[in-house]
């Protein structure tokens, strides 16, 4: 289903204001193609909003967003914002997954995967529902295509969420917080499928607290605070030297708050 | 005495003047509900006279009676040129009135839906009025069927104001007959019952898809 090439992302001097509060603060960020990159911080940090400004769920206020090469959001840098027919064609490549799920609850778990087959790509039914199963099967969820969401567990509707993204055909996925709403026994399922997803060589960029999952899974870890990148490197630098002392101090509050030591 | 005969006797008459009520309410509770949509649409768009003009359609529908509202349509439509049957007026009046109610219920059963939901479905690049249609709508009405039902049953008793244009369904029926036979209590009787199952069966209706649409 990852036939398609794989997209980078780069941001370029990115700011982000709510009223005359700065949410990204000049970010500039470089996303290879078929990599996963995790990003880290303080809740507040800014992480979800850079993630919303790839896909234009927030329109960031200046700098530049490119998916590969394609400006998004604005017609020009700088410019005029981009005509909305512009956006929803560039967004059909971007895939998104949200912490809480936002499944829609009047439909079923193929109904969910298939409306964007039928509506965004214009396929027939019949076609929509072949590949909307194929979605489900590859979360492990064949079994489940009639269930609504409401008869689904947290993981399920995670997956079928999932399977509603990939089933686009996306080059590139955001993942914002997508474990945090889980019950810890059912986080295990929903990071299975994010690694198979990125063993097939997705672009993957993903706002996370999993930093087992960040240390294992990600090509690249960035350590956001307070609207800035403030370190960005291998899960082995970022986890295990800890240069800068706002990340230092980030990890060890995060080890102590996970630690089975007494 | 009261009188079951009087009753018996004219109870075909007056059922045959339900099928106005009944034309009334069905015509004007599906113009209500798709005029309401859009004006709800309108109310929540983000064009500034888009909004403007939803505000001031619901408080002048919603503001004015109905039954001025019927004798407008009847009187003045005809004095700017537009002639219209008497039921084609009551008819749009009646829908005109109820979609500026239903626009509201709409309106407050969107914002009870989770801002996520259509963001989801502008991640995956829908169009808006995919998103309003698939999405946005089927949730508002399930949310606010209840709210929606009353609104039905009001309409099927606001229709009885269309008298003032001269159709005669059940309640002008009823007067007539109540006049000719001298027996009002009997025939007012026999006019409640009607509307009452009338509306027991919206109400049924509505409680049966309420429960369909739970899932």
């Amino acid at each position: 289903m990852t036939s398609q090439t794989a997209a980078s992302a780069h941001l370029r001097n990115v700011n982000k204001f709510y009223g005359p509060f700065q949410a990204l603060k000049d970010v500039s960020l470089d996303i290879p193609p078929g990599k996963v990159t995790c990003l880290i911080g303080p809740s507040g940090s800014g992480k979800s909003t850079l993630l919303r400004c790839i896909n234009v769920l927030e329109l960031y206020d200046s700098g530049e967003v490119r998916i590969d090469d394609q400006l998004i959001g604005y017609d020009s840098p700088g410019g005029k914002v981009m005509a909305a027919n512009r956006l929803r064609e560039m967004r059909r490549e971007i895939g998104m997954v949200f912490q809480q799920f936002n499944l829609w609850p009047h439909m079923t778990a193929l109904q969910n995967v298939a409306e964007g087959l039928e509506r965004v790509r214009g396929l027939k039914r019949p076609e929509a529902q072949a590949r909307a199963r194929e979605a489900l099967a590859k979360v492990g969820l064949a079994d489940k295509e009639d269930n609504h969401p409401s008869h689904l567990s947290g993981g399920q509707q995670q997956r079928v969420a999932i399977a509603r993204a990939i089933a686009m055909e996306p080059r590139i996925m955001l993942f914002d917080e997508p474990t945090s709403a889980l019950d810890p026994e059912l986080v295990g399922e929903v990071l299975g499928v994010m690694k198979q997803l990125a063993a097939e060589g997705m672009t993957m960029v993903v706002v996370t607290h999993e930093m087992g999952f960040a240390a294992h899974v990600a090509d690249r870890v960035v350590f956001m605070e307070r609207g800035e990148i403030v370190a960005t490197g291998s899960p082995r630098d970022v986890f295990n030297n800890p240069t800068d002392p706002r990340l230092a101090s980030f990890l060890q509050g995060y080890r102590e708050r996970n630690s089975l030591d007494f | 005495m009261f009188s079951f005969q009087t009753i018996v006797e004219n109870f075909p008459v007056l059922l045959g003047s339900a099928r106005y009520t009944l034309l009334i309410s069905v015509l004007g509770c599906i113009e209500g509900l798709i005029l309401g949509a859009v004006i709800c649409a309108a109310a929540l768009s983000n064009k500034r006279w888009m909004r403007r003009i939803a505000a001031l359609y619901v408080s002048f529908f919603r503001g004015v009676p109905l039954l001025i509202q019927l004798l407008a349509a009847y009187y003045l439509l005809p004095v700017i040129g537009i002639n219209v049957p008497a039921l084609a007026a009551a008819v749009l009046t009646v829908g005109l009135c109820a979609a500026a109610y239903l626009s509201e219920v709409l309106r407050g059963s969107l914002n009870a839906i989770p801002q996520g939901q259509a963001e989801a479905a502008a991640a995956i690049g829908m169009a808006p009025r995919d998103v309003w249609i698939r999405i946005l709508l089927p949730q508002a009405l399930k949310i606010g069927l209840p709210a929606i039902v009353n609104e039905l049953i009001l309409l099927v008793k606001a229709s009885s104001l269309v008298t003032v244009v001269g159709i005669v369904e059940i309640t002008r029926m009823s007067q007539s007959i109540a006049a000719a036979t001298y027996r009002p209590l009997e025939i007012y009787l026999a006019a409640a019952f009607i509307y009452l199952v009338i509306n027991l069966v919206i109400a049924q209706a509505g409680r049966m898809l309420e429960r369909r649409l739970t899932v």
